[in-house]
Order: C-alpha cells, then structure tokens, then sequence
C-alpha cells in the first residue's frame, strides 16, 4: 500500500476509509495503512497548497490508522470538507510513539486532556484488554461536554476499566463530574504507588500540574511518561521548529519519560 | 602547489573552470544595504577575479546556496505532485575558513540527523566543492580562534588570498593544477593566511548546568532584542525553516509547496495550529538560541554549533553581542553573576 | 560722527535690522545645516569679539550673532570670510560679507549621512541647491527632507523635497517573516500585504519611505540604485494664509528637482508684483494670481521627467486664511 519515495518529502495518497464525528470541530478521518505504528506516533497530513499538519496517531487497525483532527487551521479546515472515499496526502509515521507493552502489567494511570485522548487511544484500548483492567485507571478530561471526543471508546472503557471522565464545565444540569483532571489524581486507588506508571497527555499547564499531582501522590519520575506537542514543518529532524535543548521532538519524542521531559526547558 | 596569478589570469583560469561548474562568491552590492548608499557584500554567481570580494567580510553566508532563502520543493497540478527541477552543475563556493567549518554543521542537520538525508539539501550539496579564501586578518567581530575555527578543515580544491594586486593559489586539487600553472606569472610555495589572534574572544563553557537556562541573565534581552531574526540569517550554521504551501490566485487548483528560512527570534517560530506558543519573550528565544550554537548542538553532535564568525554581532540592529553572551553564559554556568 | 545706516543695504547684506537702536546681528548662511567645527568656532569668535557673546541659532539652520555694533559691520565681514570660504556660499566680493539674503538658507534635515531612514544626502542638495539660486533677492524658501517623515518640515517652504526610494523586491530572497508588512503599517501607511507568502506592493499606496527596506532582515527589499523625490509646493507661514505645500511631482529625479526650481526663479521674476512691499512676496499668493496653470508653464519648461513621476494637475491648498476670518471655529 505504502508507496515508498525515495524523497521522505513526498507525501503519499492514503484512502479516507470512514469519517467520525466527535463534534463539530473534532473528526477522526479512518485512514488505510498497513504498516508499523503505534500510538503516539503521528502523521504529517498533506493538503497540497495548504500545507502539511502533524496529527497524532489515535486508533490503529490492521489495514487502517485512526487519525483525530481538530479544525484549528489552514490545512484542518481542508482536511475537514474531505469525504470518505476520497484521499488524504501522508508522510510518516514519525516519531516513537509509546511502547504500550510498559503498561500492560500493574497498576497504570492515564491521564488525557482534550484531543491529547488521540496520542493515547490506542494504549487505553491496550489497557482495557488486559486481564487485570480494574488496575488501570483512566483520567479523560474535556474543555466541556460538547467538546467530548470518542464518546463510543469511553463507553467501553468505563465497561472496562477504571474510567473517570470530567469536563472543566458545563451547563446547568449536567450530571457528570466537573473539575480538572488533577482533581481526582489523589483519590484514585493505588497500592503500590511506586511501581504504579502513569501516562500523561494534554495541553503544556495540564501536564505540568497533572505531574505534579502524580508525584506528590508517590509516584516516581522514571515511571511517569509524557507526550509532547510541538511546531514541526517536516517529522524528519531537520526544520528544526520542535526543538528543545538537543532533543528534537519529532525523532526523539513526542513521547517521554519525565526523567527527560523534566530537564527539556523550552 | 602554489602559484601567483595577475588579476585577468586568474579570471581566465576562472573562464576554464567555469566552464561546466558555477562559481558561488562574496560580491560587494552596490547601495543593495539597508541604509541609503550602503553596500552590501552577499553571495552570488560571478564570472570574473574581480567580482569576487576578497576584502571585506560578507554580511550573509554562502549557506543561501545549500540553503536557499525560499526554495520551491514541489509543484502540485490537480493530481500530480512533481518535485521542482534544479541546476545540476557543479558549484564551487568561495569561502572563509570559519565558513568552511559552517559546512560541517549544515551537513549534521540536513545530512545526519534523523533517518533520512533531506534530499532537496543533498541533491545540491553533493554538487558543492569549495575554495578558501584565506584571512590575512580578523576583523571586527570575528572569534573564530576561540572557536577554533581560525584554520581551515580539509576539503577545499584550492585556497586564494589577494595580496599588492596578485591572487596566491595553493592547489590542493591535482587535476587543477595545470590550469593555474598555464596562467601563473610564478609558481611558489603559498599558504592560505589564517588569523592566530581575534580582539574578541569568548570562553565556551565546558558544562552548562541547567539553572544557566533559568538565569536572569537572559531577561536583558526581552527588553533590548526587538527579534529581527537578523542574526539567525546572516549565520552560516542556522539551518531553520519553515513549510509554505501556495496555490496560484488565478487558478486554485496548481500550486506550490517550498520551504523558507526561519528564525527562532521571530514571532511564530513556535506557534502550533490553535494558538500554543512557546518562548514567548525576546529573552527565552535569544537563550534558545544561544544555548543552541554553544550548549544543545554540542550534545548531539559533539561539537560546537557556532563557527565564530561574528556576522550576527555585525547585524545586530540594537548593539547585543552574541559574543558577550557567550562569556555571560560561562560566568553563570560557573557559578559567578553573569552581569557582574 | 553721525550714524547714517542704509537700512536697504544692511539687510541685504544678511545683518539684522535689530530693535536695539545700533545694534545689528550678522546672519551666517549655512546651506543644508552642517559646518565645520572650525567655523563653528569661528562663528563662537565672532561673537566674542563683536557680538554681546551669544549665539542664536535660527529655525532654517542658521546662526545670528547678535549684539553687534552697526559701525562694526564691514569688520565683521572680513572677520566671517573664513566661514563664508568654508561653507562654499556663493559671494561676490571677499571681505565684503554675504551679498544677498531674499532667497533664504536651504534646509536639511540630517538625511543619509546619518539617519537610517534619510532616502539621499540631503546636505549634499541642500550646498548644491545654494549654489544654483544664491545670491538672489527674491524671498523664496526651500527645504530638502530624507523621507516622508518630513523631519526637515519642508511643508512651510515654497518647495520642499522629500526623499523617497522605490523598494526593489527579491522574492527568492524573502522568507514570509512579514516584518515589512508589520512595520509599513506601524511606521508608514500600510502598503505591503502577504499574498502566497511572499509580500505584494501596493504602488499606488506607497509613500516610497523605505522603512520595509531597513526592516528586512534578509535584503529581499533594497532600494533603488536611483533616488527620488516628492516636490511638495507653496507652504508658508504668515499673516494672511499660513498652509502647508501640498504635493506638486513625485516620484521626480534630481535633475528635475533643480531645473524646476530654477524655472520658478524666472516664473517670479516675470509675475512678482512689482509694487510688493519690499520686493517680497510669497510665491504662492503669486500662483493665486496667475493661475496654476500658468505656474507650470513656466516651472515645466525644459523638464523631462523620468517615467515614474507623476505631475499633479490641479494642487488645492488649504490652512487658516485670516485675512478672511480670525474665528477659532
């Protein structure tokens, strides 16, 4: 399927399998691909004569990658009056995405925040498989109700694992829980808090204080992992946009563990 | 070995070898400086001996050959996606010896690092040779003995240096060397000069601890830079750039996708689709990239970033000097106040 | 002895007539506002010696020495002769001081030899213009600014020259940084956009200031190898209709420049009332009366401007006319 150029560059056409709408800003585009991937990693989606935008890799199938966009630019906007069975220009995937057999045994929190839910889909999905499932513990929080991605998936996560959902807001009426996600990080239940790892995804201030709510809780800083987002022009270590210090975000991350993440000074 | 050329021989033995190749030199424009009746010496194709500046410093790098400014990668029609055509002749680029050592740092970014050589970088560089320009002299600015860059790396086909009028060429390239002999008044031992001293000289620090990158040294430079850019342009060893894709206004379905070259000083450097920005004052992007040329580099690579040239010194519009930086840096990094 | 002064003579001769009863002040002629610090000194000299030990420096770039003794005059005028040599004004006999002052000192504001905004030298036009219309009696004003900032205010002359430069754009050299675009809107008046990335100039906008050409960070804008000029006309200052010159060429070239202004030299010769008090009258109350069409006749004669310019066909001035109406509103 794959067509490899010789030019990393050159993008190549990926067939829209199915479109999800989440809300009116937020789409997952079913794109097929078969190919090596994990989650985390993410594509550069090319419009061409708008430009490229690097979108996370949310749900990968055997013949097809989930990918989560959000309408915020240029490029999303185009992507967004694409149909199914039309075609999307991809580059990638790029970067190293998370090593999801480092959550599969023991206790795990994830901890996700708006489309940050994309990067770490896939190593939920890994999560609710597993035998000990009530193990895992699953923080998503959105902006509001509407603003609620993969409504389908939280469903079965709930079935399947410790999920607590939370919106920052909501109109009168509402049921759900309300407040940010490091408001329920010291009440989930763990015993063994310093072999329990964490995983956490979402704007820059939502991370930072979900980190370190995760280690006032006991957590250690080698079992903490983060993903971060960052201006890339290429995926291929060269624009040099998405760097910070020596570490360039898009061949060495997005994905890190805090040991690292936490001396990367933007 | 060397020879002595007048100035008409050594433009005949530049027709020669011009002959299937472009020769890429420091030229002195004319009243083309930002100010009124200001020259400015840059980078272009010459022809002749006498084109090419050999006393002042260029102001830009010879990067915008590997590196141009704005550079069409592809073309789009409706559904074809072509990549854009390029001059596929051999270049000979005339550089100084700080320069030269530029070309290594390039080659990192657009060569090593990653998985794949940028190949719009490579299809060009590896149609590049070089020629020194010897320095009989350092000039304002310049700190490339404390880069160690003052001599030369291998690699160059052949090293000039005007003296009194007359171009002394050491041929380091055999297959040359019957051009100059043809042409040369005498044929003498010659050395490319290289400058042993600069009046500037920085101390890069050994270790940089990371408390240097929360200094309140940086915070001078929130209120002083106005963040041009001017000083990532003019060095020979920023590499940056940024992705624009066009469609032609009279007809929405052809276009075009080229890069062009960034500045991490300026505005939207870091700006992700949504509105997330990082380094938001002129002080955390002046550390980024100062840290970058002597620090961050370094660790990836294992060698300074930063040449010495002093071109960003030179363009500064509001007087900071990178290289005062530098030493800032190497008081905090050990300990002591760095504006003290 | 009795004191017997030909006021006429004393003025023309460039000294003031002074209100102190004796007094007189020597005005030194200083084309385009720079001097050698030598006659800098010189002038401090002067003023010791024949003057009350004071300086007075004058709006158009001159120097008054007052508080000199009327007998002292011809001293005076030997002892300024060094100056006059230094400043390259025209004269007609040595030691005998300035021969003339209708036409007054020509202005500059510090332009390209100093400012970074300055579109040519300003002083150099300012000591060539001096050279080609003085000495002359008629009461004409000129003033020569860099750029449209107009530091030199050259609206309250009969002709001020403002400098402009046709930015020359480079699009391989331009990156999109969009600095231009910022600076043409935050310090001139909003000519440049970015279309596809790369900038559009909207020459019918464009002042030709060159703020876009310093803000470049890459010279994707230079400036062009010629200079040009805006000719803006007929401002002044005054009891009747104080207004500022409105816009006659622009885009002109240099030559041009001069052979209008020496053209209108003629003009008011021809059309000066010849019953003006003093034979002073602002020009421009001389094109109200001769029309403007006529004033072009003669300042066109002989010129052949360059492509670019741009003549206007009608020039509306306005500013306050007392002599119809002293109301503040």
């Amino acid at each position: 399927m794959r067509k490899m150029s010789e030019n990393p560059y050159v993008p190549y056409p990926s067939e829209i399998l199915q479109i999800i709408r989440h809300t009116d800003k937020e789409y997952t585009f079913r794109m097929r691909f078969t190919g090596e991937v994990r989650p985390g990693q993410f594509f550069e989606v090319s419009v061409p004569r708008y430009g490229e935008a690097p979108i996370s890799v949310s749900g990968i199938g055997r013949d097809y990658v989930d990918l989560t966009i959000r309408r915020v630019g240029r490029v999303t906007s185009e992507v967004f009056e694409k149909g199914e069975g039309t075609s999307l220009l991809l580059r990638g995937p790029y970067g190293n995405g998370f090593d999801t057999s480092l959550y599969e045994n023991g206790e795990v929190i994830v901890i996700a925040g708006g489309t940050g839910v994309s990067p770490v889909r896939g190593v939920i999905d890994a999560l609710a498989g597993t035998k000990d499932a009530r193990d895992k513990h699953v923080i998503v929080g959105f902006r509001s109700p509407s603003d609620m991605l993969f409504r389908d998936d939280l469903k079965r996560w709930d079935q399947a694992l410790d999920l607590i959902l939370t919106v920052d807001g909501a109109p009168e009426g509402y049921t759900g829980n309300i407040g940010l996600v490091t408001k329920y990080i010291p009440d989930v239940p763990i015993r063994d808090v310093k072999k329990a790892r964490a995983v956490v995804v979402g704007p820059p201030p939502m991370m930072r204080f979900s980190v370190m709510g995760l280690l006032q809780k006991g957590f250690e800083e080698e079992n903490i992992w983060v993903s971060q987002e960052r201006k890339m022009c290429c995926g291929l270590g060269k624009c040099g946009h998405c760097r910070i210090g020596q570490t360039y975000v898009c061949l060495d991350g997005p994905v890190f563990n805090y040991t690292e993440s936490k001396n990367m000074l933007d | 070995m060397g020879y002595v050329l007048s100035q008409d021989s050594f433009t005949r033995v530049l027709g020669k070898i011009g002959l299937d190749r472009r020769l890429y030199a420091p030229v002195n424009k004319v009243g083309e400086g930002r100010y009124t009746d200001v020259d400015v010496v840059r980078y272009d194709f010459i022809s002749e001996a006498a084109e090419i500046e050999m006393e002042k410093k260029s102001d830009y790098a010879f990067k915008e050959l590997l590196t141009p400014l704005s550079e069409t990668l592809f073309f789009f029609t409706e559904n074809e996606v072509k990549e854009a055509d390029y001059d596929q002749r051999e270049v000979l680029v005339f550089l100084r010896a700080c320069d030269l050592h530029a070309v290594k740092r390039l080659d990192a970014i657009y060569l090593e690092n990653g998985r794949f050589p940028d190949p719009f970088y490579k299809r060009i560089r590896d149609r590049v040779k070089f020629v020194l320009i010897g320095c009989g002299h350092s000039y304002e600015d310049c700190f490339c003995v404390s880069m160690g860059t003052n001599v030369a790396p291998e690699g160059y086909l052949f090293s000039v240096d005007l003296q009194d009028g007359s171009y002394y060429i050491d041929v380091k390239d055999q297959d040359l060397a019957p051009l100059f002999a043809a042409e040369a008044e005498a044929e003498q031992e010659v050395m490319a000069r290289h400058v042993t001293e600069n009046e500037v000289k920085v101390s890069v620090p050994a270790d940089v601890p990371l408390a240097v990158y929360k200094d309140p040294l940086w915070d001078e430079y929130t209120a002083r830079c106005i963040n041009c850019g001017r000083c990532n342009f003019v060095c020979p060893t920023c590499t940056c750039y940024t992705m624009q894709d066009v469609f032609y206004t009279d007809n929405g379905k052809v276009g075009e996708r080229r890069r062009v070259g960034a500045s991490c000083m300026v505005d939207g450097y870091t700006n992700v689709a949504g509105g997330g920005q990082y380094r938001r004052t002129n002080g955390e992007r002046m550390r980024f990239k100062v840290l970058h040329k002597i620090v961050d580099f370094r660790k990836r690579f294992g060698y300074d970033m930063c040449v010495g040239c002093g071109r960003c010194d030179q363009v500064c519009p509001e007087y900071i000097s990178y290289a005062n930086i530098i030493n800032k840096v190497k008081k905090a990094a050990e300990g002591g106040a760095a504006n003290a | 002895m009795a004191r017997d002064i030909n006021t006429k003579k004393l003025k023309k001769n460039a000294f003031r007539y002074s209100k102190v009863r004796g007094e007189t002040a020597s005005r030194i002629r200083i084309p385009g506002g720079v001097i050698n610090a030598k006659s800098m000194a010189r002038i401090a000299e002067v003023a010791e010696e024949f003057g009350n030990g004071t300086i007075f420096l004058t709006n158009r770039q001159g120097v008054e020495i007052p508080g000199i003794r009327l007998e002292d005059m011809p001293a005076v005028n030997k002892a300024i002769q060094a100056i006059i040599d230094d400043s390259g004004v025209n004269q007609e006999e040595r030691d005998k001081g300035y021969p003339a002052s209708g036409t007054r000192n020509v202005v500059a504001c510090p332009g390209s030899r100093l400012c970074p905004f300055g579109c040519y030298d300003t002083t150099a036009l300012a000591r060539k213009m001096d050279k080609m219309i003085f000495p002359n009696n008629l009461h004409v004003k000129i003033a020569f600014t860099g750029c449209s900032n107009d530091c030199g205010k050259v609206r309250m002359d009969d002709f001020g020259i403002i400098g402009m430069t046709e930015p020359q754009y480079d699009p391989n050299r331009c990156v999109g940084c969009e600095q231009c675009v910022k600076f043409c809107k935050i310090r001139s008046v909003g000519a440049l956009s970015l279309v596809n990335g790369k900038v559009v100039r909207d020459t019918e906008k464009c002042i030709g200031c060159g703020v876009c050409v310093a803000y470049c960070p890459t010279r994707a804008w230079t400036r062009s190898r010629d200079h040009y000029f805006r000719i803006v006309i007929m401002g002044r200052t005054g009891k009747k209709n104080p207004r500022l010159a409105e816009d006659f060429v622009k885009w002109a070239d240099e030559e041009s420049v001069f052979r209008m202004i020496r053209n209108c030299y003629a003009y008011v010769e021809e059309y000066i009332d010849p019953g003006a008090y003093e034979g002073k009258e602002h020009i421009g109350y001389i094109v109200d009366r001769t029309g403007f069409d006529e004033f072009v006749k003669w300042v066109m004669k002989d010129v052949e401007l360059n492509d670019k310019a741009e003549v206007a066909s009608r020039v509306y001035w306005g500013g306050k006319h007392y002599d119809r109406s002293n109301n503040l509103m």
